[in-house]
């Protein structure tokens, strides 16, 4: 466990984005104020268009709030760094580098590659990718590009890790999988984890808090805490229990916005 | 069904369907068509009469010799070989054509004078002038090589340079761009009587001409290619840890290396045509001067010939190059065909 690590603030987070076309502006996120500490695993859940990708973009440091402030262990974020790693949707790996080359990218960039061989061994053997370090991104299947992007991020050793949509792109088999190679990660490392999904089962099966936020604008309409020991039943009452509390408020949030339109 | 994985060819193989008899002996007879055509060139060569005072040596039968050998060599071996054999019948209707080209070529100038000299030289006569010519040939080549090559290394690292940090940043965009549009469009060789007279050696006025010919392609394919470039590799790269300097020279310029060989292959087709075009109207040495030197004397032979090593060293060049691309894409293999 890494101890004081990895503590995120967002204070009074408001994001407004320029349309292109026209001159006028939407607002993707209002008023957000979350509190995350290290070693927890948050999922953000909720429609598309709820600013969660938006929300995770600024923590990462890629995007600048219009209003608010983020932190990360008491530090502004005000650009990326190596202390939070992202994994987007796409595996975005480097199509030019071996998987090695790519697990050892961010070792190189932060210069601890030297002393990082054998580490960078252990990860690929981690994700079952050993034999395949010299092969090139075009030669993985979605599944596998999936890993590796995941122990590139990894590698870094970051203090808070944000997941994308992480596994939004794969195969239902294959998900559940990268979901308990995610929680065994998280247990060994004590990681912060950021979660954005808008699959609800994989947001209860993984973490300790979901947060569940409503489109135009978006904003938090529910923080549920989750008290369940890992490995989850994804069958128990508590976990059905649990579906059907965010699905009936996602359902909600639909309602309200119809309203807001009629 | 065997486990063992089966190779692209013998998966193809299996899916294929039977060849008729009628089919099978067609390809014997053009897998044999190279032999039958160069041995008729030589039967052509030797026996029929030569055209008034036409005289011949033993150099082109030798040459012609040779490939014939090959040829029977490589049929031969494909009576036991599939994969060679199934490779010459692929081959067979070029060089089939090839030789046929050759005895039509000889019949209508040795044998016939129908296409007069000092004009068309016969195959003999250019080989025969490679031969007697070759060391001064050689020097041109030398001469020509580094020309081209000091050129085209200058020409393409300016413009390696350029593309990158116009793409990289808009201050040098902003500046860049205009020089590129007015320049760019106008044939580097259309500088050449101004370099000529600007420049304290002709030497280093060809060079600046070839390297203005290079720095325009190359420039515009890597500008081109690092501004396409998808704007999560840069984003995954900077949460990576990376600084500037390693946005650029390890996710721009790879990602952008693609764009950056077309550039150096257009480069280098025009390097070759600034090359010859310098060295027809100044420089003093390489294959384009010698060309037009023998123009001078009427050499018509010689001129086939340096025409041909030209066609050879560029070639030559070429296939470096595309070595050299295959060998940095290699991660693009099966990608992009």
């Amino acid at each position: 466990m890494r101890g004081n690590k990895g503590h995120i603030e967002i204070k009074n987070v408001t994001k407004i984005f320029s349309r292109n076309d026209q001159a006028t502006t939407m607002t993707a996120l209002s008023d957000i104020n979350i509190d995350i500490q290290p070693g927890e695993f948050v999922s953000f859940v909720g429609a598309s268009g709820c600013g969660k990708s938006t929300l995770l973009r600024i923590i990462a440091g890629l995007e600048t709030p219009t209003q608010g402030e983020a932190y990360c262990d008491g530090e502004k974020i005000v650009e990326p760094s190596a202390k939070r790693g992202l994994v987007f949707q796409d595996p975005t790996l480097f199509p030019w580098l071996t998987v090695w080359d790519n697990v050892a990218f961010g070792l190189k960039a932060t210069g601890r590659y030297k002393d990082s061989k054998e580490k960078i061994a252990e990860l690929l053997k981690l994700i079952g990718l050993e034999e395949f370090h010299n092969s090139y991104p075009h030669q993985l299947s979605g599944g596998m590009s999936q890993r590796v992007s995941l122990v590139r991020a990894l590698a870094n050793e970051p203090d808070v890790l944000l997941l994308d949509e992480p596994l939004g792109a794969l195969d239902a088999f294959t998900r559940m999988n990268i979901q308990d190679e995610l929680i065994k990660l998280w247990q060994e490392r004590g990681t912060t984890m950021v979660l954005i999904t808008h699959d609800v089962d994989e947001a209860i099966y993984l973490s300790n808090r979901i947060i569940v936020m409503s489109p135009r604008p978006g904003r938090i309409i529910k923080e549920i805490k989750l008290n369940m020991y890992h490995p989850r039943n994804r069958g128990s009452t508590e976990f059905v229990d649990y579906r059907t509390q965010i699905l009936k408020l996602l359902h909600f949030a639909k309602e309200e916005v119809a309203e807001y339109y009629l | 069904m065997s486990t063992t994985p089966l190779t692209r060819e013998q998966l193809a193989e299996l899916e294929k369907r039977p060849k008729s008899k009628l089919q099978q002996k067609l390809d014997y007879c053009i897998s044999g068509a190279p032999i039958a055509f160069a041995t008729l060139l030589l039967l052509n060569y030797h026996y029929l009469p030569n055209y008034k005072f036409n005289t011949t040596t033993a150099v082109y039968p030798l040459f012609v010799g040779i490939f014939l050998l090959h040829f029977i060599g490589w049929f031969l071996a494909g009576l036991f070989s599939k994969k060679l054999r199934e490779k010459l019948r692929e081959k067979a209707p070029f060089y089939s054509a090839v030789f046929l080209f050759l005895l039509f070529y000889d019949y209508l100038t040795l044998k016939t004078g129908k296409l007069p000299l000092p004009y068309f030289p016969w195959p003999d006569k250019i080989l025969n002038a490679m031969i007697d010519d070759r060391l001064l040939l050689l020097d041109c080549i030398k001469n020509s090589l580094i020309l081209l090559f000091t050129g085209y290394f200058f020409g393409a690292a300016i413009g390696l340079i350029t593309g990158l940090a116009a793409g990289w940043s808009k201050q040098v965009h902003y500046w860049v761009m205009p020089i590129i549009r007015i320049l760019g469009p106008i044939p580097s060789t259309t500088w050449l009587p101004i370099v000529l007279i600007l420049a304290s050696s002709l030497f280093k006025g060809s060079v600046f001409l070839i390297a203005l010919g290079v720095w325009y392609p190359v420039t515009i394919t890597t500008l081109t290619g690092v501004v396409n470039i998808r704007k999560s590799y840069f984003e995954v790269a900077k949460t990576l840890g990376a600084g500037e300097k390693r946005l650029i020279f390890k996710v721009a310029l790879p990602a952008a290396m693609p764009n950056i060989f077309q550039g150096l292959t257009q480069g280098m087709s025009v390097a070759c045509t600034t090359l010859m075009v310098a060295e027809m109207m100044g420089v003093e040495s390489g294959l384009g001067w010698y060309i037009t030197w023998q123009r001078g004397w009427a050499e018509f032979a010689k001129m086939y010939a340096a025409v041909i090593v030209i066609c050879l060293t560029f070639t030559l060049v070429n296939f470096i190059l595309t070595q050299v691309k295959k060998r940095v894409l290699r991660w693009q293999e099966g990608t992009i065909k």
